[in-house]
């Protein structure tokens, strides 16, 4: 379950590069409401992002259903987005979201009629259990990964290239695919929206480590021309049909994306809206500083549109390490936090509100509850209190963070409020993304603060949880950045996940939330919304309440 | 400027130091920057009082100076009788006090990086010089790689791999001191190829002094002009550099202010708030074209062949 960036996730990069979250206009209804639009056919969409390279190997993207990967290739399922209702998950190469039975530990799927890739040979069940099994090979790790520890013989199986199957994937027949899982398990309908389960045809993967340069596409597009760095361009798949897909309008007859663009260069650009930025949007979050330049701005209007709240930014306390094994001055930090601090460093009310739950906003059974309640900007007061109960005196921590700008402001507002407590003194480290990311997930956790950043890859609390908090999850690429170790709580986690019955399964998940923060491993920062900006010819562009990304699927350009 | 004319009208002897001091403020511009750097190293020495002056200092957070979109409320960026350069977005810390205690970075880091590469340049330039053979075609050579290196970018790596509880800034004068030697360590060596064939040399070496007595009592006297002009002249290269470093966001970690990253994080808000960027970009403007003016003044008065090309 590893997932780091949650911004770069979206276009299925493959360096892990993490983006802090900056966010706008408050409204989870969003401002720009002209998904209502019917769908228009034609017109050239350019995509702006800072990436530097895509990857559409979907064994090794950690695209969600909706954003780049979803417009060449298709799944088992896809995802239904609506700015007013919770996402739902719905069928996309199968007819249905899947059949369980053996008490949900095996699922079956069958494929809709006529599916054909862009070279006109037939989609069959085998392509996508190869897809699966592929996802295994050690060459194609760094995507999702949720199926592989689900999957009965997944943990000791290695990919089909050294002529081996896994044989808990059947295909008794071309348009019939059976999963059998470990244990029972609820949401996996979700997880085989996941990249891992599109389509790959064997024949056409004869060197894997370039396949994802052009991938067989079974969606609305196809790869033209990839200039890694640069650009890549795609058009349409002559073979793709509108009548079996609900998720996909595809209404561009060609979309680009253009790599490598500065997150502020590109809000400048479709602020201002001039030429080709009127058929444009942006891949990446609005910064702080174009955020306030968007919102004074009349021209902009409903341009930028925001996310409801979003991923949980977070600080992880090393519970492993010296004064923070101590419960009281974790729990010291949790009411000394300046939350109105943190969020105006991230670009104000717009972008994101005060958490105080793991659970984020939009999960189906989450509970609000606040343990630690600090009021707007800190209670210093208990927070010195629980201090000098603790015995610690005199802590000098060191604060992990990436070096963008926006996170390096925020890690500042952490810094100011929790050194009011008085003998508490903060060192700011900022690192490379790529060098920040392998410092928290692997080794021994050389560090004692880290500001996160988490948003689930499939609307369940299980999402917001287990990666987070499952012993399990530490070290090894895992994200259990707190290093929390706690046997009732894995019990919990474990209990929770196996629940078929989706009620019961929530109320888990929320006492596993609170009994997590009773230990308060992590002081809760803010759910982050993120604001994005469109060019003014660029229709149907909408944020649903889950994930807080736009639906590349149903973008739309007028004429 | 009585005290001036007089001396102008007495035809004394020139007494090395007094000439000095004429010559050099004949030099407006000299006087000049000067002056500005004289302003700069006070306000960097008393940072903390003119700060407390306006009530505040560089690391209190006024969420309440800035407005709902994050940016200072009021004019030319919150610009107030409590807040003299108004604010920071989205922190509201106090403008003149990050500029003020910026100073403090950009000085230390830039005189003490530029005492460490003199004091290296003029090691290896005097011994390559004095020694030559192949001691010198070595340290020559050895001083075009270091010439050429990226120094930059080997900079920001060595910033990712050095342990947390290692100094940033003091692994920053090093390095950027150490980066700064080869121009030294050329020049010198040339200065001291010259020098070595002079008499007096020639005579303290027959009287059988050694290499070191040499080096130490008849040439690094008669380099110190070459030596002080260049260390100064070098300053603003190397406050540059580290404002550079901290633009990058490698510098002296936040929050300890620096003029380098202020106009980083201004450069984004130039748009809305354009007098974040004026302010510690007019400083880092001042400081080192003080010290260029300043540099240049030195080097008419003290070199030898500019001085009798006057």
């Amino acid at each position: 379950m590893k997932k780091p960036p949650r911004a770069l996730r979206v276009l299925g990069v493959v360096a892990a590069g993490l983006l802090l979250v900056s966010g706008c206009n408050a409204n989870p209804s969003q401002s720009s409401s002209n998904q209502t639009t019917a769908a228009t056919k034609g017109g050239d969409l350019t995509i702006l992002t800072s990436s530097t390279q895509l990857n559409f190997d979907p064994a090794k993207s950690q695209s969600l259903a909706i954003t780049s990967l979803g417009l060449v290739l298709r799944r088992l399922t896809s995802w239904e987005t609506s700015p007013n209702a919770p996402t739902k998950v719905i069928p996309d190469l199968a007819t249905d979201t899947g059949r369980p039975s053996d008490g949900g530990r095996t699922w079956t799927y069958t494929l809709k009629d006529g599916l054909k890739y862009d070279d006109g040979t037939p989609i069959t069940s085998e392509d996508i259990k190869y897809g699966v099994e592929r996802s295994f090979a050690p060459q194609l790790s760094g995507g999702l990964s949720y199926h592989k520890s689900l999957l009965v013989g997944g943990s000791s199986y290695g990919g089909p290239y050294d002529g081996k199957q896994l044989s808990s994937i059947e295909t008794p027949n071309d348009k019939t695919i059976v999963f059998h899982l470990n244990a029972p398990y609820g949401d996996w309908p979700w997880i085989v929206s996941m990249g891992a389960f599109a389509p790959v045809p064997k024949a056409k993967d004869t060197n894997p480590a370039t396949y994802g340069n052009d991938p067989a596409a079974s969606g609305p597009y196809k790869i033209d021309k990839l200039q890694q760095g640069v650009s890549l361009t795609m058009s349409r798949n002559p073979n793709w049909s509108q009548a079996t897909d609900q998720a996909r309008t595809a209404g561009p007859d060609t979309i680009t994306f253009k790599m490598g663009q500065d997150e502020t260069v590109q809000a400048q650009a479709l602020i201002s809206d001039s030429g080709a930025n009127a058929t444009s949007f942006g891949a990446d979050f609005v910064p702080a500083a174009q955020l306030a330049q968007a919102q004074g701005n009349p021209q902009v209007g409903n341009r930028l549109v925001t996310s409801a709240d979003g991923a949980l930014n977070f600080l992880s306390m090393n519970t492993q390490r010296g004064a923070l094994k101590n419960v009281k001055v974790r729990q010291a930090f949790n009411y000394a936090i300046d939350r109105k601090a943190f969020i105006t460093a991230s670009g104000g009310s717009v972008s994101g509100d005060p958490a105080t739950t793991l659970i984020t906003p939009g999960i189906p059974g989450r509970q609000v509850y606040d343990d630690y309640p600090a009021g707007d900007d800190g209670d210093v007061a208990k927070a010195k209190q629980l201090l000098s109960e603790s015995g610690q005196s005199n802590l000098k921590l060191t604060l992990l963070v990436s070096n963008q700008p926006i996170a390096l402001a925020q890690a500042q507002a952490i810094q100011q409020a929790l050194q009011r407590i008085g003998g508490v003194t903060i060192t700011l480290r900022p690192l490379d993304d790529n060098a920040l990311s392998s410092a928290v997930t692997q080794g021994n956790g050389d560090y004692d603060l880290y500001l996160g950043s988490w948003q689930p890859d499939f609307p369940s609390a299980n999402g917001n949880i287990q990666p987070l908090f499952d012993s399990s999850q530490i070290g090894n690429g895992g994200y259990n950045t707190s290093r929390y170790d706690n046997a009732k709580v894995d019990a919990l986690i474990k209990q929770a996940t196996g629940e078929v019955d989706q009620t019961k399964a929530e109320a888990l998940w929320a006492e596993a939330d609170k009994a997590i923060m009773a230990d308060a491993p992590v002081v809760p920062l803010s759910y982050a919304k993120n604001s994005f900006l469109h060019g003014s010819k660029v229709q149907n562009f909408f944020i649903g309440e889950f994930p807080a990304y736009p639906n590349y699927l149903r973008v739309t350009v007028s004429r | 400027m009585a005290s001036g004319a007089l001396t102008e009208q007495t035809p004394v002897v020139a007494r090395p130091g007094v000439d000095f001091w004429r010559r050099l403020r004949r030099d407006r511009a000299a006087v000049a920057g000067g002056v500005i750097i004289v302003a700069f190293v006070l306000i960097a020495l008393l940072a903390p009082v003119l700060s407390a002056v306006s009530g505040n200092n560089p690391y209190d957070y006024d969420l309440d100076a800035l407005g709902p979109n994050t940016a200072p409320k009021g004019f030319g960026g919150g610009i107030s009788a409590r807040h003299w350069f108004g604010v920071e977005p989205l922190t509201g810390r106090d403008l003149f006090s990050v500029v003020v205690y910026g100073a403090r970075t950009s000085l230390l880091v830039g005189i003490t990086a530029t005492v460490v590469s003199v004091a290296l340049g003029v090691v290896i330039g005097v011994v390559a010089g004095y020694v030559g053979g192949w001691t010198d075609r070595i340290v020559s050579r050895v001083t075009d790689v270091i010439f050429g290196f990226p120094s930059l970018i080997f900079i920001i790596a060595l910033g990712a791999i050095v342990p947390a509880s290692f100094p940033k800034s003091f692994l920053i004068v090093l390095v950027i001191g150490f980066f700064g030697w080869p121009t030294i360590a050329r020049v010198v060596r040339g200065q001291t190829l010259a020098l070595k064939e002079r008499n007096y040399v020639t005579a303290a070496r027959a009287s059988g002094a050694g290499p070191l007595h040499v080096m130490a009592s008849e040439l690094l006297p008669n380099l110190t002009a070459t030596i002080i002009v260049f260390a100064t002249i070098s300053i603003p290269g190397k406050i540059g550099a580290e404002a550079a470093l901290s633009f990058l966001g490698v510098g002296v970690p936040p929050p300890t202010p620096a003029w380098g990253r202020s106009i980083g994080d201004a450069i984004a808000w130039v748009g809305i708030d354009p007098m974040f960027l004026v302010f510690p970009g007019a400083a880092l403007f001042l400081i080192t074209m003080a010290f260029n003016l300043f540099g240049d003044g030195l080097r008419d008065v003290l070199d030898p062949r500019t001085g009798r090309a006057r």
